[in-house]
């Protein structure tokens, strides 16, 4: 089980849009848990040339020279993309240690960010991401094409920023009695987080009352336990719509959930409940797999 | 991996696209070219790149890696073909095939670690060297024209590019191909055509079984091509695979690959095709093209069959003269020609693993003995380094009269004698001590190397003590590793 204590925030930034929310984020689940910040800085290389010729025909050597060529290409692009990534590292240094951070490290990898997250996972008690990135900037709800991926790959807890910090005050849990959601639970009574300034409503929406009634009260068994206060609800109907309406009616802030319980290639087919609720939510989500 | 799937399908389309239009044109006369080698209608050959190209670029572990018929298989069908026949080139191919699903089941891509660059020189030395000789049937016995045709052919190849404009957006071979055609078309060139040398193809291929009977016999036919036809394919597959991944300093599944070369090659015997694998030339051609995802041989696979199914009777009258200019272009552009001007610089341990790789390929036609005669010579070399590092010193002990001698270093088969020849059995002395505990006994023949030692100065009257054995016999454990431990790396580096 993960506990805040073993562990460091990982926070990915881009320098896109919610960059700033996802550092805010971070330095904010940092100070309450008291556990290390880390911000990273992925360095994609596209791994496309722009000098293509369509010549079509094999010169002596033309291996070596080809090798030259595209190596020479990617350095001048990777120099840039370090030098931008290394601005976007210190503002981010600067900020998290202006809000009172001092154990932090600013980090570049190269490769994309679900490689850089499956490579540094031991280390890490909680990634934090925004919902989208460079390719999404200006769409209301787009989700940005990495981030299912880094969700999928890892097994820590991913905090989804979707737009820019307020102090969090409520937090909604969406418990279904699945395998990933009795994790969430779990982590929702490890994190000191929620026995203090966060009011968390548990909802639990089922097909027939009585069951969401018993899932309710498992919840609450736990999480008294765990001695965390909480508002319980039962509720029937489509959970995204009905889920998505309390979080408007109730203020809520975070959205607690477990994510992906289902493979990829059902998803394909049927949809993913999780990427729905991330389209159609407008709150941040803590995601658990 | 699931993750990169889309990428590696739609992460570059409009450079794939273009990039696979390129390589089906420069498919088309290599196909062709490949089938003559092996001596089969052209049909066979393009049906093979067809089915190999589509079928590697879904379940192939390169991305962006071109797969079809190609010259190091075809060299090794030939005698099948000639006292067989076709439907035993084909159950030959779908037997490659399955023998390739094994291979990477059985993980045996990680043996290509004991190819070393010199024996991959050697390899696409050799094989450029090949291509060329197959060319020379073409070249012999002909009237002045064709040598007239191939010369302007090469001058087109090379030159064309070098046109403002045009030159970099049509490919160069496919101009040769157009131009020739019309010269002979027009002018009424009595010259060799493709149409001469075999059937092509006039409709989509169908599933086929090959027409064998299926017993021991046939078996015992084919079985010995498909291994050969099997291990050169994968060889020449993952060679390839790691040019790409340089080229394009990303990686690629090894295992996958030679799963999907099987299955490739399975696919293309079932519908009539010969036995393919990965190809070195076309491959770098998709990438200068801007091809890196598996798009990019998908397209290249099914536009071939486009091309030759509706325009077979155009590509019957295409000169063989400007198939032979393309496939002396792909004969310069696979030798690697720094590496003869290395010859002198490189070490001649290096040099002469090279030049054996390919005088072995050019003596038998096959590239796996090359390959293997390469990587046999290259481990006696690195055996012979190897023992050069063990040193025994010795010490006398005046007041006790113990001679101590102190083993540092590696003992196996190949430094035993000179483990044996520190030792100095004419000295007397009462004790003998034996130090090995910086020693490293690696087979039988090294331990059994001390136990002579130890016997022998018995005899001479002496009392013999080792110590240390433990862990000088450690490295006897065929499942020794060190690659975890790295104090034992440490220790074997610096003999402490």
């Amino acid at each position: 089980m993960t506990t805040m204590k073993n562990g460091l925030i990982l926070a990915g930034v881009d320098g896109s849009e919610l960059s700033d929310s996802v550092l805010d984020y971070a330095i904010w689940l940092s100070k309450k848990s008291s556990a290390p910040l880390k911000v990273l800085h992925t360095i994609e290389h596209s791994h496309q040339s722009d000098q293509v010729g369509h010549e079509g025909n094999l010169t002596p050597n033309i291996k070596e020279h080809l090798l030259d060529e595209l190596s020479d290409e990617e350095r001048l692009e990777s120099k840039k993309l370090i030098a931008d990534g290394k601005q976007i590292l210190n503002d981010a240094k600067d900020k998290a240690t202006a809000a009172g951070i001092t154990d932090l490290i600013a980090k570049q990898r190269h490769g994309t960010l679900p490689e850089a997250l499956l490579d540094l996972q031991s280390q890490l008690a909680m990634v934090v991401l925004g919902s989208k990135g460079h390719d999404h900037e200006g769409e209301l709800q787009g989700l940005g094409a990495q981030i299912q991926d880094a969700i999928r790959v890892i097994n820590k807890p991913v905090f989804i920023a979707k737009s820019a910090f307020t102090e969090p005050k409520k937090v909604m849990f969406a418990y279904n009695g699945s395998p990933t959601s009795h994790k969430a639970l779990n982590l929702l009574t490890s994190m000191a987080l929620f026995k203090q300034d966060l009011e968390v409503h548990v909802v639990c929406v089922q097909k027939n009352l009585a069951d969401a009634q018993n899932l309710v009260e498992d919840a609450q068994s736990v999480l008294t336990g765990a001695g965390i206060d909480m508002i319980g609800e039962a509720m029937t109907g489509d959970a995204v719509e009905v889920l998505t309406h309390y979080q408007k009616t109730h203020g809520i802030d975070i959205t607690v959930m477990g994510a992906f319980s289902h493979g990829k290639l059902h998803g394909f087919f049927f949809g993913s409940f999780t990427t729905q609720m991330l389209l159609e939510s407008q709150t941040q989500f803590l995601l658990v797999r | 991996m699931l993750l990169s799937a889309k990428q590696d399908w739609l992460g570059n389309v409009r450079n794939d696209i273009l990039a696979g239009i390129v390589v089906a044109l420069a498919l088309v006369p290599e196909a062709i070219a490949f089938s003559i080698i092996a001596g089969v209608d052209p049909k066979v050959g393009l049906y093979a790149s067809f089915a190999i190209a589509v079928v590697i670029a879904i379940v192939g572990g390169r991305a962006g890696m071109i797969s079809a018929a190609t010259a190091a298989t075809a060299l090794l069908m030939v005698t099948l073909v000639k006292d067989h026949g076709l439907q035993y080139l084909l159950a030959a191919t779908i037997l490659a095939g399955v023998l390739q699903v094994v291979a990477g089941y059985l993980n045996l891509h990680k043996f290509m670690s004991f190819i070393s660059k010199s024996v991959m020189t050697g390899f696409l030395n050799a094989l450029a060297i090949l291509i060329f000789m197959a060319q020379l049937p073409e070249l012999t016995n002909v009237t002045w024209h064709v040598y007239a045709l191939t010369a302007a052919g090469l001058g087109i190849i090379y030159l064309f590019p070098y046109v403002p404009k045009i030159g970099k957006l049509l490919p160069s071979p496919l101009v040769n191909i157009v131009v020739l055609t019309l010269v002979v078309y027009f002018f009424d060139i009595d010259v060799r055509t493709i149409g001469d040398m075999g059937e092509l193809p006039d409709t989509l291929p169908i599933f086929l079984w090959p027409d064998v009977p299926f017993n021991f016999e046939t078996l015992s036919i084919v079985f010995p091509y498909s291994v050969s036809i099997a291990i050169v394919g994968l060889l020449e597959s993952l060679m390839t695979a790691n040019v790409i991944d340089e080229l394009t300093d990303t990686e690629s599944d090894k295992k996958r690959e030679c799963k999907g070369q099987g299955i490739a090659n399975i696919g293309s015997g079932l519908i009539g095709g010969m036995a393919g694998c990965a190809m070195i030339g076309q491959s770098i051609i998709n990438v200068k093209s801007g091809g890196r995802g598996r798009l990019s041989t998908m397209v290249a696979g099914i536009l071939l069959l486009i091309l030759v199914v509706f325009l077979s009777d155009i590509l019957s009258i295409v000169p063989m003269a400007a198939l032979v200019a393309v496939m002396i272009m792909v004969s310069i552009g696979t030798f690697n020609w720094t590496s003869i001007k290395e010859l002198k610089t490189n070490p001649a341990s290096a040099s002469s693993v090279m030049v054996a790789t390919v005088i072995v390929v050019v003596w038998t036609h096959n590239l796996a003995f090359g390959v293997f005669t390469g990587i046999l010579i290259g481990s006696l070399f690195m055996a012979q380094r190897l023992s050069q590092f063990l040193l025994v010193e010795s010490d006398y002990d005046e007041a006790s009269d113990t001679r101590t001698y102190q083993v540092i270093g590696q003992v196996f088969f190949n430094s035993s004698d000179r483990f044996i020849g520190f030792f100095d059995f004419k000295e007397a002395v009462d004790k003998i001590v034996i130090d090995v505990h910086r020693a490293h006994f690696w087979d039988i023949t090294g331990v059994a190397a001390l136990d002579k030692v130890v016997i022998k100065l018995r005899r001479e009257g002496a009392d013999v003590n080792i110590i240390g054995l433990n862990e000088a016999s450690e490295t006897l454990l065929d499942k020794f590793a060190v690659h975890d431990k790295p104090d034992e790396v440490e220790k074997m580096m610096g003999g402490q």
